[in-house]
């Protein structure tokens, strides 16, 4: 089974808990990012920046992670449908009380293509 | 069974028209490139078009048609029937390669394909196609769902065993799912069978990753992966080509070689557990995907 592109060993079920996942994020350093840009749309269709900035999130966190991976260069980055459905799937039941994080979430389960940049 | 130990055989199968070729190839072509798999296709569709994207080809000689040519199928020619892949897929190029071979069928309206499946099959055991040094995979494209026995014999004789249904949030992608389930649940535990994954070729129509992960639950599986629609992917069949090569730094090559990896490391293969057609119906309505039928009105002509 495989949440954010973390693999999780079969005898799991295919119903990852939270925690697991967030468990596996335990490590990520968000102290250098202040914003999450987003780039939604595609090259048919008019583009729009979203940006995010709630660092004390699952959501943020998992960015940030899904970023910088096998990204040295710190580049713009496509992000992976599945990746995207599974960040917003999992921030709406443990960033519930967020507001900013809700409102990405609409935006994130659309059928858009999104690009990640930090700053 | 032919074949060595660590070799996997995966086969893909879904509703007609679903995009299984397509997706089975793109895959396969970024199993091969990024990670170095060795593969053989057994392409399992009379209109052979499993392996035309890694040949360049429109379609390659099959193997019941060269049985045809030549008399028999044991007149029939291994070099004949199994062709090396082009470009980044042949075996002169670094990183891993693939071979194609495609059964073919008969005539429509004449003859059982799935009959076509089955000789084939044997056809490659016998020439040791199987026993290939360094084939990590085979790889088994099989036409429409297991309503017919014939094209469930790849499951039945128990030659693919790790089995990725292609699937979209349509009803009847959905249906065919299900159906597929059915047939392997039938034969988990008399060939070793299991299910591996729901691929979602999504259509991009709402809510359409919540419908393929939902069902995917129910039936005891993951949605292992969520192919967005691209027109790159239609631009790279013009050219007879995979995404993987026509546009290596595409997003769609992004998304394949994902799908890629996950198939490379996937270690949940279970026994399905289907849904009855009223639990199927529940999850379309609940999804919005049917509407509520008023019984009161069932039968009733319009201008009743």
């Amino acid at each position: 089974m495989f949440v954010l592109g973390f693999h999780f060993p079969a005898e799991m079920g295919n119903k990852v808990p939270d925690e697991k996942v967030i468990e596996k994020l335990k490590d990520v350093d968000v102290s250098d990012v202040n914003e999450i840009k987003l780039l939604m749309g595609t090259k048919d269709k008019d583009k729009l920046w979203l940006s995010y900035t709630n660092k004390n999130t699952f959501l943020f966190k998992a960015m940030v992670h899904y970023f910088k991976e096998e990204n040295p260069n710190k580049e713009q980055k496509y992000m992976i449908y599945m990746n995207r459905y599974q960040m917003s799937e999992i921030a709406k039941r443990v960033d519930a009380s967020d507001d900013e994080t809700m409102a990405l979430c609409k935006n994130l389960d659309s059928m858009e293509q999104f690009r990640i940049e930090v700053a | 069974m032919a074949g060595s130990a660590s070799l996997r055989q995966i086969a893909f199968y879904g509703k007609g028209g679903i995009g299984k070729s397509t997706t089975s190839q793109n895959t396969l072509a970024a199993m091969s490139h990024y990670f170095g798999k060795n593969i053989m296709i057994v392409g399992c569709d009379p209109k052979a078009d499993s392996t035309r994207l890694i040949l360049h080809e429109k379609a390659q000689d099959t193997i019941l048609s060269l049985a045809a040519e030549m008399g028999t199928i044991e007149d029939v020619e291994m070099e004949q029937a199994r062709l090396w892949g082009k470009g980044l897929f042949d075996r002169e190029t670094p990183g891993g390669w693939i071979n194609c071979t495609e059964s073919g069928g008969p005539e429509p309206g004449v003859g059982c394909a799935g009959r076509g499946v089955i000789t084939a099959i044997n056809f490659l055991e016998e020439e040791g196609a199987y026993d290939e040094e360094g084939l990590d995979f085979v790889s088994y494209d099989v036409l429409g769902d297991v309503v017919c026995g014939g094209f469930a014999m790849p499951i039945r004789e128990g030659k693919a065993q790790e089995i990725y249904i292609v699937m979209s949030g349509e009803m009847m992608a959905m249906y065919a799912a299900n159906n597929i389930s059915k047939g392997i649940l039938k034969y988990a535990n008399t060939g070793g069978v299991r299910l591996a994954g729901l691929i979602c070729n999504a259509r991009m129509t709402d809510r359409e990753y919540d419908l393929a992960l939902e069902l995917a639950q129910r039936i005891g599986t993951q949605l292992i992966h969520f192919v967005p629609r691209n027109n790159i992917v239609q631009h790279a069949e013009l050219r007879r080509m995979t995404v993987v090569e026509y546009s290596p730094s595409s997003d769609q090559a992004k998304e394949y070689k994902e799908l890629a990896r996950k198939i490379v490391y996937n270690d949940m293969k279970i026994i399905p557990t289907p849904v009855s057609m009223d639990e199927l119906e529940d999850l379309l309505l609940e999804f919005g995907l049917e509407d509520e039928v008023d019984e009161t009105q069932v039968g009733k002509a319009a201008e009743a």
